[in-house]
């Protein structure tokens, strides 16, 4: 019962991120623009290219989609509505969000095209420049709630949420947070102008909206881990709490969607200077400050 | 005008019309996407907003539905053009904008004459066909000549042997493998596709010598095959070719050849070596003791192997490169390493006893698993400029490219993701074909020469067919052409930022240039074009303040040094690099009448063409602002033209552009034209090579390369 919930609520989340890339992409805000978009597409015909590596060409949009339902089944969004509360769920969104450098690596080696290719290999090396970036920030959280479980990160930013916490921790998390999905600046693998759609590319019809289902499902999950480790997840005054829930991550996403607009893509050599030389002193350095937090104030 | 709304598109999807399809094809019919050709820009240019109409751009074919044809297509992008349509799921439309033949393609399903009301009439006119035709349970097949198929067999080792049947390489012996010549996808274009917008030739094209990637379809383990040709073989050559066989892992199968053979040969000749082992040299004919191939003479040697061989065939492997060329692993089926890396494998085989195929460093992978390693995979691969081998690729980025002008032909050999070969072409103009053009239509004609800048190359006709009838121009025929070409210049900077922005990936600079530039273009006199100033310098601070962009642009793209002392950048190109060579402060208009100064920087890079063109935007709208008047005058009505020559330069927005024109009975009998793409296109090369990829297309697009090159003069009588 609260699996089928889950997965109605991602379904629902991944609707509205739709919905507000349309309104971030176009300026229209368009409800139904979502579901035309993929009655339209699964009735276009979907092409196979001539000579594909079929099992990563077929295997890759859904694989993407696993790894964003992985991730948020150990997300909870109020006290009680969790699909699977593991003891390691905090490390567990870690682990389900590595697929998604699997997928769009078998997305791009699949269809046999130069561009997909491309796409898919500077999604690697844009995974060499994001993961520890994932991994460190969920250490500080995971020892400020003395936990990984996820319901105990949440319960642990009572008094204060991490954001305000352990700031330095929330900005580097959010880069990687934006750079998983690969949305702008860091959209590498799809690159519009540059790899006339990389990794996506080759896909048309009904894989195509497996693919942009997934991705939306993708920013959703990412955008409410943000909120269950840095902004206190369902906690809240007044509102019931997955009201809270909702309300904090659909800003997330909205952050994260609209911020690509106003900066040209990252250089992949940039994205890897920066996120070393800068993002993992910035991430180690959080850890500590946390640390000296935990045994000083208590 | 088209066929009846519910007549079934001429792309239709087969199926019945249910009611379930009914439904679909309503959705289909408000999710319009777009493929432009030959490119976004030149609509715009022509002050055609296709998103305001309804329509979606797509930047590949496979996401789109609607095929806009913007203008009559030149002969070199119509095949193109078929490969994208062909490239589209259906159901698929084609919208003709303005006129034009469009064959191969099948007859627009919607055609409208250039503008944007009559566009946004045929986007619902389209959206009717769609929803009432988009399913039709027959489909008509399209098939034309640019998208056939053909199979050739080239040597894997010596690219120069073609050959149109099966058999073996004259020069090595090995078996030809089969590749596809032209075309790159099937029939009708619904199952078989190639990538992206490469005018169907997918891998079947994009080989480097030895590397064949549609090679390995063809190798599929057809051992029967290559038996027989191995058998055939070693009847005619007298000894045990079997070994050469490169899909065969087996090592029963190769006899095990012993050096008392190769010394057993004859050794009058002088100079030959293994094409495959540079250190195996031998004073005659005969063949490989590591690998059994033949030996060439030396000579050949060297210019098969070329940069095949590198220097060095150390074991420093990146994992990168190990994964690309993991690549050749699988695609070749299960364990026939295709290339001419299978000779070693085959080598091992045969020799396994000998101890010496291990020497070198060939590891034994002869056991059938379709394991290789990577210092295998990457021995014989050339050199990156890391000095780490990649199996390269030949990837076409154009004519239909989102990211650079439409037209525009870049083709980058891709060594990984460094481009380490570049090469571009633009389109030629239709030909201008006798007899004599009177002035009017050559201005005219002319004038639709690039349509990313009508203007300029209009006045240029007028003012050369002017200096050769020796008609004095008044000041305020001058004024008015300079208003009009500077009008042009900041709309054409806009275009080219637009394009530019889309390429960076900055949505928001991306939509703030497209609504000046289209403001631009239809504002109705000096006035209105000069209220624009103020929006153009808002928009020129927010580029200089946009985070990130200087550092992404700065030093992308510098032009080579040699371009600083022979004048082979022309205009904003060359100003961004400090080299003044902007012709309108020679003329008399510009610096005395309108106090013009040109702009001027030193960046020679990709953000200092950014910066230079944002200021020339701005400036030229001071300009039109100082002369007061947008106006084209016509040519002198009634005027008589007498026989004589004359020519003319203009600064276009891409540079100075130099016309002679020849006049006879009050006509253009001939005409030279020198435009600054034309030269500029050559800049390409240098600027890409050695780049990242995303900084040389940022590079090339920064050079703001028109395509269409000057049409060829044909004289009047001459048979074409």
């Amino acid at each position: 019962m609260t699996t089928l919930l889950m997965v109605l609520v991602l379904l629902a989340g991944a609707y509205l991120v739709a919905v507000l890339e349309g309104w971030v992409s176009t300026g229209r805000l368009r409800p139904a623009g979502p579901i035309l978009s993929a009655v339209a597409l699964l009735g276009r015909e979907s092409l196979l290219p001539r000579k594909p590596d079929r099992i990563f060409f077929e295997v890759a949009p859904p694989l993407l989609l696993v790894s964003a339902v992985l991730a948020f089944a150990v997300l909870p969004l109020s006290p009680g509505l969790i699909a699977a509360d593991l003891a390691t769920g905090a490390l567990f969104v870690n682990a389900a969000l590595a697929f998604v450098m699997v997928a769009l690596l078998m997305a791009g080696w699949g269809p046999d095209g130069a561009y997909a290719m491309v796409g898919g290999f500077r999604f690697l090396g844009q995974l060499v420049a994001y993961s520890m970036l994932i991994v460190m920030p969920i250490t500080a959280v995971a020892m400020r709630a003395e936990s990984l479980v996820t319901t105990a990160v949440v319960e642990s930013q009572a008094a204060l949420p991490n954001a305000v916490y352990q700031p330095f921790g929330l900005a580097a998390f959010l880069v990687a947070a934006m750079a998983v999905c690969f949305l702008p600046p860091f959209d590498l693998p799809t690159a519009p102008g540059e790899l006339a759609g990389g990794v996506m590319a080759e896909y048309t019809g009904w894989r195509l909206a497996v693919m942009r289902l997934a991705r939306a499902a993708l920013v959703f999950t990412v955008a409410a881990s943000v909120t269950v480790f840095y902004l206190g997840g369902w906690l809240g005054p007044v509102l019931p709490p997955w009201a809270w829930n909702a309300i904090k991550t659909l800003l997330v996403a909205a952050a994260m969607l609209l911020a690509g607009r106003f900066v040209p893509r990252l250089r992949e050599e940039h994205l890897l200077a920066w996120c070393w030389k800068i993002g993992i002193p910035l991430a180690l350095f959080n850890i500590f400050y946390v640390g000296v937090l935990l045994l000083v104030v208590g | 005008m088209s066929a009846p709304a519910n007549a079934p598109l001429r792309g239709a999807r087969e199926g019945e019309a249910s009611l379930f399809r009914r439904l679909v094809a309503r959705a289909l019919a408000r999710e319009l996407h777009a493929f432009v050709v030959p490119g976004a820009e030149v609509a715009r240019a022509r002050g055609i907003d296709l998103e305001a109409a309804g329509l979606r751009l797509a930047d590949t074919p496979r996401h789109a539905s609607v095929l806009v044809l913007v203008g009559g297509l030149p002969e070199a992008l119509k095949d193109a053009a078929a490969v994208a349509y062909a490239q589209m799921p259906r159901p698929r439309a084609v919208l003709a904008v303005g006129p034009g033949d469009v064959s191969p393609l099948p007859g627009p399903d919607v055609s409208v004459p250039p503008g944007q009301e009559s566009l946004t009439r045929g986007v619902a006119e389209l959206r009717r066909s769609f929803a009432g035709g988009a399913f039709a349970p027959e489909v008509a097949e399209f098939d034309v000549e640019a998208l056939r198929t053909q199979t050739e067999y080239v040597c894997p080792m010596h690219p120069e042997v073609v050959s149109e049947e099966p058999g073996s390489c004259p020069r090595c012996g090995m078996d030809l493998v089969p590749r596809e010549s032209a075309g790159g996808m099937d029939r009708g274009g619904d199952q078989g596709q190639d990538q992206g917008q490469d005018q169907g030739r997918g891998h079947g094209q994009t080989d480097n010598p030895g590397h064949d990637h549609a090679g390995h379809a063809g190798m599929d383990n057809d051992h029967g095959v290559h038996d027989q040709a191995s058998q055939e073989r070693s009847g005619q050559g007298g000894r045990d070719g079997a070994g050469r066989d490169a899909t065969d892992h087996d090592p029963e199968g190769h006899p095990g050849r012993g050096e008392e053979e190769l010394e057993a040969d004859e050794e009058d000749a002088t100079g030959y070596g293994c094409p495959m082992h540079p250190e195996v040299v031998g004073g005659g004919p005969g063949s490989c003791r590591v690998c059994g191939m033949d030996l060439v003479p030396r000579e050949d040697a060297a210019a098969a192997d070329g940069a095949a061989h590198g220097p060095a065939h150390g074991p420093a492997h990146g994992l990168a490169h190990g994964l690309a060329e993991a690549r050749h692993g699988s695609r070749g089926g299960d364990g026939d390493e295709a290339h001419g890396d299978a000779d070693h494998g085959e080598g091992s085989g045969g020799h396994e006893h000998h101890g010496e195929a291990e020497q070198d460093g060939h590891m034994d992978h002869g056991d059938g698993t379709g394991f290789m390693s990577m210092v295998e995979m990457t021995r014989d691969l050339p050199r990156g400029s890391d000095g780490l081998p990649m199996e390269r690729i030949e990837v076409p980025f154009g004519p239909l490219f989102p990211g650079l002008p439409g037209g525009l032909r870049l083709s980058l050999t891709l060594d990984g993701d460094a481009v380490a070969e570049a090469s571009a072409a633009g389109v030629e103009g239709r030909p201008f074909e006798g007899p004599a053009e009177p002035v009017g239509g050559f201005a005219d004609r002319l004038s639709g020469l690039d349509p990313l800048s009508p203007v300029a190359y209009r006045v240029l006709a007028l003012r050369a067919v002017e200096e050769a009838a020796g008609i004095p121009i008044d000041e305020e025929t001058a004024l008015g052409r300079a208003g009009a070409l500077e009008r042009e210049r900041a709309a054409s900077h806009l275009n080219w930022l637009m394009g530019f922005a889309h390429l960076l990936g900055h949505a928001r600079l991306e939509a703030r240039a497209a609504r000046l530039q289209l403001a631009l273009l239809r504002a109705q006199d000096a006035a209105e074009v000069a209220r624009l100033r103020d929006e153009v310098g808002k928009l020129a601070r927010g580029v200089e303040r946009t985070p990130l962009l200087r550092r992404k642009l700065r030093g992308v793209g510098p032009l080579p040094t040699a371009c600083a002392t022979d004048a082979t950048a022309f205009g904003p190109v060359a100003r961004a690099g400090g080299r003044t060579t902007d012709l309108r402060a020679q003329e008399a208009v510009y610096p005395d009448l309108l106090g013009f100064e040109p702009a001027l920087r030193d960046g020679d890079d990709a953000l200092s063409r950014l910066l230079l063109r944002v200021e020339e935007t701005r400036r030229s709208l001071d300009l039109v602002r100082r002369a007061n008047a947008v106006s084209l005058l016509p040519f002198r009505p009634g005027g008589a033209y007498p026989d004589g020559t004359g020519s003319a330069t203009v600064e276009t927005p891409r540079g100075a552009a130099t016309l002679r024109v020849w006049l006879e009975e009050g006509a253009v009998s001939r005409f030279e034209l020198d435009t600054p793409s034309s030269a500029h296109i050559e800049l390409a090369k240098p600027v890409a090579e050695g780049e990242e990829l995303a900084d040389a297309l940022v590079g090339v697009a920064s050079l703001d390369l028109s395509p269409w090159g000057p049409p060829p003069w044909v004289p009047p009588g001459a048979v074409r």
